[in-house]
């Protein structure tokens, strides 16, 4: 087995965000292009977690460091968030949430100057730069390959509670798009896109990734964009289905609520994978995305249509034990007022777009709304 | 023999609008030629076309041609100081303050290093004064334009166009500044020493607040609509324009003013961020073309050696300021050496600025002409091309990619 496949057991019941941030300029809020100077003016300072260069240079990704409790991953990104506005200002440019830019046009981003990045953009030509879209991944924690496998496969059911809770990318190109997470379509076009595997054992995981590298498919872990993913080098699980939140307080609750799960599942072992899962599993991601909170869902297990908000409601009254520490109930508290109330960042843009009739005030707006809170 | 009384009479009197549209014409055929053949920008190409077809070339934009083509030029530059304006972000260079510090460090040690190689060479006190001053300014136009035509976008060209703006200003408020020396040399009253300044330097900021202000109050009322509001900011540019004129005002200084206010005191965000790009290039052609009419080949004789001293002097001051306050800046390593080459340009805007504030006494234009014309030739033929290699250098410029 290669060594990057190897599974490195972390420990169980802890979390980790990774946020794709948008960079946009000042005087029309369209996205910009100064990520390697947001990032060397960054690197100047001792801050917690990391930040990296995403696929265009309007583009940076934050990465937290592990947590258990919500309460330390919403102190550590409010500082995180902090450093990277005051950088921004120095340089007159602006950050905002939201899994998409409300008006920018994608042949006008510039592939950030890696191989990495390039390579892409050899590989998938126009598709790399309408990849500028913006997600929030959630790591959490496993002990070993069998049980990252099992977590994935227990989570793709709560996909539509991810997609709907976190829903922030109504707007592509100037348009209302009628979606409330218009950038997982952009997702979708990748031919490496999709599901994991239904496997359940770590080395016939091991073994099917081989048989994908010798096939010349994949190199890495990386070149899967799946909507779960194991990560074996962090020894996590990776959900890659959350748009990024308008606000670093609402990236950490949704947060709060995978790892709720997460702890339950593991905990409680509930059932067992079943493929059924997947059999609605594409209908089921594509109602989420359409209406978010507002979808009808099929309970592939109950083999009944349900409300994706009393889904929801369900869910949190479920795994309430499970919110540990004791700060972590706040968090989930927070989620069921949202949801009862109807309140989304998806309905938030829409609002604002309403209220102040110009999509550059919507993205001027975003980034107020992440920089000040 | 029949009377062909409908027929035009000969010779044929040229219309303001075959002007226009040839100067147009024979301007972007030259841009996109220059472009094509040697790779400079196309502004490049504007003020060569000007040169070849101007009094100093083929003379077909003979001197009267020219004087009529000044409206165009007026409009054309009004709407680059318009657009700088609103590019501007005022609360920007007040809380950062290093690029506000590095502007009038770059501003004052270019006056400065100018005033005095001027002086040595004998120039007189006043000139060198006047000369300094309208060297202070980096052209606006070129700065903006090669950074549209590469599409360059960055630290780098935010910098480079809040650098031009803080210098435009500070050139505008030494010559205004100056009128006071200029009359007293000229024995005018006490009265037109101490008001004439003030007049041009308050009226001009008085006129743009009053443009402001009638702009705002249109948007709010016509609401968000990209195309009401691109026809209600043209007019209000050409309005300004006018009034200008009219009163005897700065076109500069009130252009920039109306820009710069209605981007920072739009609190309520009443003003959309249209872009006026298509219709203004159609003004920024004509501009380069008349500019590069105005300047012929000979004068680079006449300014001789003193045109060199002083683009020397200038470029030297500018960059020692700018490089003196670079570590604070908070910009990349290595990029300040490419904002030093991306402020050279001088352009119509030293022009227009001997003109306003020289008219009253021609004698005295011609002398600072005379000085000027020779570096702003030369400029006007390099400038371009240093913005253009400082933003193609700093990656700021678009580069070619597969998709």
């Amino acid at each position: 087995m290669s060594a990057d496949l190897v599974f490195h057991g972390s420990q169980r019941s802890t979390m980790g965000v990774e946020l794709e941030l948008q960079i946009l300029n000042s005087h029309d809020f369209n996205l910009a292009r100064d990520a390697a100077d947001l990032l060397a003016l960054l690197g100047k300072r001792a801050l917690p977690g990391a930040l990296k260069p995403e696929i265009t240079e309007s583009m940076i990704e934050v990465n937290s460091s592990v947590h258990e409790s919500y309460r330390t991953l919403c102190d550590e990104l409010h500082v995180l968030r902090d450093a990277i506005s005051e950088a921004a200002r120095k340089l007159n440019v602006r950050i905002a949430g939201g899994g998409s830019h409300p008006f920018h046009r994608w042949s006008d981003r510039r592939i950030y100057p890696t191989e990495r990045f390039q390579h892409l953009l050899r590989v998938y030509g126009y598709l790399a730069k309408q990849f500028t879209v913006f997600g929030q991944h959630v790591h959490l924690g496993c002990a070993d390959g069998d049980e990252a496998l099992y977590l994935t496969h227990m989570l793709a059911r709560y996909v539509p509670h991810f997609i709907a809770l976190s829903a922030s990318s109504p707007f592509q190109e100037g348009e209302d798009t009628a979606y409330q997470s218009s950038r997982l379509n952009t997702v979708s076009a990748f031919p490496l896109s999709g599901q994991v595997p239904f496997l359940l054992r770590w080395d016939e995981f091991t073994a099917y990734f081989e048989q994908m590298r010798a096939y010349g498919i994949v190199s890495s872990m990386k070149d899967f964009y799946w909507d779960i993913r194991p990560k074996p080098e962090y020894g996590t699980v990776e959900i890659r289905v959350f748009d990024t939140p308008l606000t670093v307080e609402r990236a950490a609750r949704v947060a709060a609520y995978a790892h709720c799960i997460a702890r339950y599942l593991l905990a409680e072992r509930p059932a067992q994978p079943s493929r059924e899962v997947y059999t609605v599993y594409n209908y089921n991601r594509f109602q989420a995305c359409r209406y978010g909170i507002d979808a009808t869902v099929v309970d592939a297990s109950a083999a009944r249509p349900v409300a994706l908000r009393d889904e929801i409601i369900d869910t949190l009254r479920r795994v309430a034990p499970h919110a540990q520490p004791p700060g972590n109930a706040d968090a989930l508290a927070s989620v069921a007022a949202d949801v009862q109330a109807g309140r989304t960042d998806a309905q938030w843009l829409r609002a604002t777009y309403k209220a102040l009739g110009s999509i550059n005030d919507v993205a001027r707006e975003q980034s107020t709304l992440w920089m000040e809170g | 023999m029949p009377h062909l009384s409908f027929l035009p009479e000969f010779p044929v009197a040229t219309h303001p609008l075959l002007l226009f549209g040839v100067l147009l014409i024979v301007g972007v055929a030259g841009g996109e030629l220059v472009q094509r053949a040697v790779r400079l920008p196309r502004i490049t190409g504007y003020v060569l076309t000007g040169m070849l077809f101007g009094p100093g070339g083929l003379n077909v934009l003979n001197e009267r041609l020219l004087s009529e083509s000044w409206i165009f030029v007026d409009i054309g530059l009004g709407l680059v100081l318009f657009e700088l304006g609103r590019r501007l972000h005022l609360r920007w260079l007040v809380r950062e303050r290093y690029v506000l510090a590095t502007g009038m460090a770059e501003s004052a040690l270019s006056f400065a290093l100018v005033y005095v190689a001027l002086m040595y060479f004998d120039v007189p006190a006043l000139h060198a004064a006047v000369a300094a001053a309208i060297g202070v300014s980096s052209s606006p136009a070129v700065v903006m334009l090669v950074a549209r035509e590469l599409r360059a976008e960055g630290q780098l060209t935010e910098r480079a166009l809040h650098l031009v703006a803080v210098n435009s200003v500070v050139a505008f408020t030494l010559t205004t500044m100056f009128l006071s020396w200029m009359h007293r040399e000229y024995r005018a009253d006490w009265i037109t020493v101490v008001l004439h300044p003030l007049y041009m330097l308050f009226g001009s900021l008085i006129l743009g607040g009053a443009a402001c202000a009638i702009g705002l109050a249109l948007a709010r009322w016509l609401g968000k609509s990209a195309e009401r509001q691109v026809v209600m900011l043209l007019g209000l540019v050409v309005f300004t324009i006018g009034a200008a004129h009219m009163l005897r005002l700065s076109v500069l200084f009130a252009l920039l003013a109306v820009g710069l206010m209605l981007r920072n005191l739009d609190t309520r965000h009443d003003i959309m961020s249209v872009d006026l790009g298509r219709t203004e290039q159609l003004f920024f052609v004509v501009l380069f073309v008349v500019t590069g009419a105005r300047l012929a080949l000979p004068q680079l004789a006449t300014g001789g050696i003193v045109a060199l001293v002083f683009l020397a002097a200038r470029f030297v001051g500018k960059s020692l300021g700018v490089l003196a306050l670079a570590p604070f800046s908070g910009a990349r390593a290595g990029s300040a050496g490419w904002l030093c080459l991306a402020l050279t340009p001088m352009s119509g805007l030293a022009l227009a600025l001997v003109q306003e504030t020289t008219y009253i006494y021609p004698d005295f234009g011609a002398d600072i002409a005379a000085i000027l014309l020779s570096a702003v030739l030369i400029l006007e033929l390099l400038g371009p091309l240093a913005v253009q290699v400082a933003l193609r250098q700093s990656g700021e410029a678009e580069r070619q990619e597969a998709a």
